[in-house]
């Protein structure tokens, strides 16, 4: 947990800087451990309860233990009318998890998105930070090869 | 103090005061459940909706939370206008949606003729009504221990990880002011239990009955200066013995 | 780079840097986030690679400029040469040695690589001429596409900070009337007039002002928001500090919401460049005035575009909107009069004080000046971003800019406004676009997201699908939208499942009442517009699913199979699209749809090239 007092030494010490810490945090660890948002609380002296509040409430963190590779699906209008409702299908064919979860093996953890801002390329699929546009069904198992 | 005309009686109010609590005051009866005086309003209910308009907005009005609306010079108030009463019924539709077998919702509902929602029940009801009251007087009293959370429908009250809140002292604020009595804890002689964190109390030096928690004792100690000996007999017994010290005082 | 102590020194910067960037032999490679997506970084790469290894064989020099967005993103990866403005679009990987041999080295253009015309099939060479292009006016976007957005340089030879210079010679007073004059509206959605804004603040005695620029862009479909700050990202400073300047503001934020990691990076790179130069920090260019900018990121929630909710996050607390009875110009960030402004907005300001609020106010309608960014998506054929002048009509957006519907199909609805908006059907297609005229329609302005759909939308589907976005944004604080979003969306669940009932409208109607008029903040209040809009104008089809259990646009797939007609000559498309390999047939043979496993997606229906493909009634087991 060295990491996040390094993070937090970043920023200046108060609530304002919250959602940046928790972002590198999240980045870092790829979720928010349980005593990662102790050390904040106690570093920037803001109550557990409330940060547990506000990483709870924005979808760019997350509380339990991600996959190595972190698939998104835009599910922006634009993605919805091309396709992204089968994109999610065949992913959930594919690797058998639904949106929230992270497959068996620890590999995968597909996420919807609410709008990435490339509608102009729907379907868009992001994998590990990398864009996918145009995504067909039949393109899936080929992206997700791509990964660790 | 300024003049406003609510239902067409003319009332003085103080001007920038809440609206809710200035009609309270003059008893006009208005449903508030996440609104209580002993936290700054919030407007997260929406029960207490009242239409108001000014002489100069020529026939424009708006529909606002009094809870939260100051009070200005002028102000004409409808708190029984057909609209709101229409969204103030819905409001209490969806409630009894989400809460069917909570007594303070179904009895509020029923003063507007709802006895049972015309929506799709909650499959699993609950108490709760997310008025927010207990995470204000915590966040108010300092502690901070509990919080909303999540976000949208899946929102609820709750200590971090769902596990014992590290900073809750045991007050029962919490519990008090909750309108549905949804926060439970367990009480005995010695010990109190809430968001499953376990209390011991400080017991009395004379007659042994609990107290504070030793929690409480600690934080109001740090917190506020209060010197620590102060919870050392109960009030009972602080009461009858300085009452003995003084009668021996004047002979 | 040396701090600039005076405007005067910024003008002869100016001087030096035009002679130095401007009037170059140049390579435009598009590096926004969509091309991006499309692997355009790596054009840009190998492109760069190619002209330094042969450094000595071209006989002009051309630079390599990785840009910002220029809004054709269907046409994506763009490569344009200029000052020929030749325009190649589509490129991929293995073009690029074609494009130095005859490009680079001869002039010579690739032909296969212009863009082609559809409906006449030609052929055009010059970037200005496509119609895309050709029809646009830009303002907040004038830059994009010129500048690198990471050279600060580039940008200043490019015109940035013009205005600026000229703002810092007049009063604060003047400046608000310039905007006054221009007739500049708040451009995220609401409208609102902007010197309004600026005024209600500047009157506020106070030493701590802020000015937040709104970069939240949460409605799905719209990315002009993206576009400005990862191509242009000077144009959002200019117009903060000249914003702070007129409503005495010392320090600001750009709030850019998660989803956007390129434009934190360009926006940092900009504020670092501006504060070295001395156009950010204290007594700016030499100036009496001091202002500074931070960045805070969003954390992924729709309801933070909302001003107040915004505000929240900035503090970094939980993004809950809260009643406006005190307006932020009032008591804003941490209780200080607080000016909070879309990027779209901020990015008009430096162009207006430069020209004047009156060359401005010449563009648009009566009552919605000057241009307007939109992100042309959906089922047309030219999708991307385009900036027109206000009181164009739906129809040459979609039709002349964007070239109609893919296919050829028909058009069925346009939706603008994101969620808070509405669908615009057919018959209003001649429709100016200004704020009145949209929300007369049902429908808003928005961001400026416009989402084309064709005959195989269905509008009940649409309106589920805003339900459900809303249901996972809504902050859950006020009852009306937090279980209203719940029992509408319950309600339709049922109606696309076959299972909806006569008087579920009425319900629906009932419910968007109440919450139009008891929520808190404008994501509850607004919630019910698709929902209405799509009622009003396609009553039609909720019929269809509620009394005939059916979906006309064959989209429902509870309510719909798909079967293939004898006249199959046996192509095999629709077998090889079909993603659960639910088709059966032989090369030439008619095929067949196994209905145990087929999902009722269609897909095979938009594929077959003979349309022998059909959709019809799906007898439900309870009858």
């Amino acid at each position: 947990m060295e990491l996040v007092y390094k993070i937090i030494e970043k920023y200046p010490k108060e609530e304002a800087s919250l959602i940046q810490i928790l972002q590198d945090i999240n980045r870092t660890y790829n979720w928010l451990p349980k005593e990662s948002l102790e050390i904040v609380s106690k570093e920037i002296n803001v109550p557990l309860a409330r940060i547990y509040g506000v990483a709870s409430f924005y979808k760019a963190f997350s509380l339990k233990e991600r996959g190595k590779n972190i698939i998104k699906v835009c599910t922006g209008t634009a993605c919805h009318i091309k396709g992204a409702p089968q994109l999610i299908d065949e992913i959930k064919r594919k690797k058998n998890i639904k949106p929230g979860e992270t497959s068996k093996d620890k590999k995968f953890t597909l996420e919807t998105v609410n709008c990435v801002g490339a509608c102009a390329m729907a379907p868009v699929l992001i994998l590990n930070e990398k864009y996918h546009g145009f995504t067909k069904p039949s393109d899936i198992e080929k992206i997700l090869e791509e990964g660790k | 103090m300024v003049e406003i005309i609510v239902d067409g009686k003319k009332i003085k109010a103080r001007e920038g005061n809440y609206l809710l609590r200035e009609l309270k005051k003059n008893g006009f009866k208005i449903p508030a459940l996440c609104d209580h005086l002993a936290v700054e309003p919030w407007g997260g209910c929406r029960l207490c909706l009242v239409k108001i308009t000014k002489e100069d907005w020529k026939g424009w009005s708006k529909i606002v939370a009094s809870c939260l609306y100051p009070v200005e010079d002028g102000l004409i108030v409808l708190t029984k206008d057909k609209e709101v009463e229409e969204a103030r019924k819905e409001v209490l539709n969806l409630m009894v949606a989400r809460s069917p077998q909570t007594p303070k919702v179904l009895e509020l509902a029923k003063e507007y003729g709802i006895e049972k929602t015309s929506y799709e029940e909650y499959k699993e009801p609950t108490d709760c009504i997310l008025c927010g009251l207990c995470t204000r007087i915590c966040d108010q009293l300092g502690m901070s221990a509990i919080s909303l959370v999540g976000r949208g429908i899946g929102r609820e009250v709750a200590p971090p990880f769902n596990l014992e809140p590290p900073d809750c002292i045991g007050c029962l604020s919490c519990a008090y002011i909750c309108p549905t009595n949804f926060i439970k804890f367990e009480e005995n002689e010695k010990k109190r239990k809430i968001w499953g964190k376990e209390f011991e109390k400080l017991l009395c030096k004379n007659c042994g009955c609990g107290i504070v928690t030793k929690a409480e004792a600690e934080y109001f100690s740090k917190k506020q200066g209060i010197d620590p000996t102060v919870f050392e007999l109960c009030d009972k017994c602080k009461r009858e013995i300085y009452s003995k010290k003084f009668e021996e005082l004047q002979k | 780079m040396k701090k600039l102590k005076s405007l005067k020194e910024l003008s002869d910067l100016r001087k030096k840097l035009e002679k130095d960037y401007n009037n170059k032999k140049e390579i435009f490679v598009c590096c926004g986030t969509g091309c991006r997506a499309n692997n355009s970084l790596k054009i840009a790469e190998e492109l760069e690679k190619i002209l330094k290894e042969n450094k000595k064989e071209i006989p002009v020099i051309r630079y390599l400029k990785k840009t910002g967005c220029h809004g054709f993103c269907e046409r994506g990866p763009l490569v344009i040469f200029m000052p020929e403005e030749i325009f190649y679009c589509k490129v991929k990987e293995k073009d690029i040695q074609e494009i130095y041999e005859k490009t680079v080295l001869k002039n010579e253009v690739v032909s296969r690589l212009l863009y082609k015309e559809p409906r006449e099939k030609k052929e055009i060479e010059k970037y200005k001429e496509i119609p895309f292009y050709k029809n646009q006016y830009r303002i907040a976007m004038r830059n994009i596409g010129k500048v690198d957005p990471f050279s600060i340089e580039d940008s200043i030879a490019k015109g940035a900070y013009l205005g600026l210079e000229a703002a810092l010679k007049m009063k604060p007073e003047e400046i608000i009337e310039e905007i006054k004059k221009s007739g500049l509206r708040g451009r995220g959605g609401a409208g609102f007039l902007t010197w309004r804004k600026w005024e209600a603040a500047r009157k506020e005695k106070s030493d701590v002002k802020y000015i937040i620029c709104n970069g939240d862009e949460g409605d799905p479909g719209a990315f002009k928001d993206r576009s400005i700050m990862e191509g242009d990202p000077h144009s959002v400073i200019e117009g903060m500090i000249i914003a702070s300047y007129a409503i005495g503001a010392k320090e600001g934020y750009i709030y850019v919401r998660d989803e956007y990691p390129l434009a934190v990076e360009t926006l940092k790179k900009a504020i670092e460049d501006c504060r070295s130069l001395g156009i950010l920090g204290k007594n700016i260019l030499g100036t009496s005035h001091s202002f500074d900018i931070k960045i805070s990121r969003g954390g992924g929630a729709f309801v933070c575009g909302e001003s107040s909710a915004l505000i929240r996050s900035v503090m970094g607390k939980v993004g809950e909107p809260r009643a406006k009875y005190i307006h932020a110009t009032e008591k804003g960030l941490y209780d200080k009069p607080t000016v909070l402004n879309n990027v779209e907005t901020l990015s008009d300001v430096g162009a207006i004080i430069l020209k004047g609020g009156n060359w401005f106010a010449s563009f648009g309608t009566e009552k919605s000046k000057g241009t307007k960014c939109f992100s042309l998506v959906g089922k047309v054929k030219n999708t991307g971003l385009i900036e027109l002048p206000m009181g164009t009509t739906l129809r040459q957006i979609i039709y002349d800019i964007g070239g109609g519907i893919v296919k050829d199909k028909k058009f069925k609805a346009v939706q603008t406004g994101g969620p808070s908006g509405g669908c615009v059907p057919e018959a209003l297609l001649d429709l100016p676009v200004d704020y009145e005229k949209l929300t007369e329609a049902g429908s808003m302005m928005g961001s400026g997201g416009m989402i084309v759909m064709d005959e195989r939308t269905c509008m009940v589907d649409v309106a589920r699908y805003f339900l459900k976005f809303l249901l996972e944004e809504s902050c859950g604080k006020c009852t009306p939208c937090r279980e209203g979003l719940r029992q509408l969306m319950a309600i339709y669940e049922k109606i696309v499942k076959g299972e909806g009932k006569e008087e579920d409208l009425d319900k629906i109607k009932k419910l968007s009442s109440a919450m139009k008029i008891a929520s808190l903040c404008d994501l509850g209040r607004s919630a019910p517009n698709p929902v209405l809009s799509t009622l009003k104008y396609f009553e039609e089809e909720y019929i269809a699913h509620i009394k005939d259990k059916f979906c006309p646009a064959g989209v429902c797939s509870d309510l719909v199979i798909y079967e293939i007609l004898q006249t199959c000559n046996g192509c095999g498309a629709c077998r090889r699209i079909c993603p659960v390999s639910a088709i059966v047939g032989k090369q030439k043979e008619i095929h067949k749809i196994i209905e145990e496993k087929c999902i009722s997606c269609g897909s095979c229906y938009d594929v077959c090239p003979i349309n022998v493909i059909i959709y019809k009634k799906k007898e439900l087991k309870n009858g």
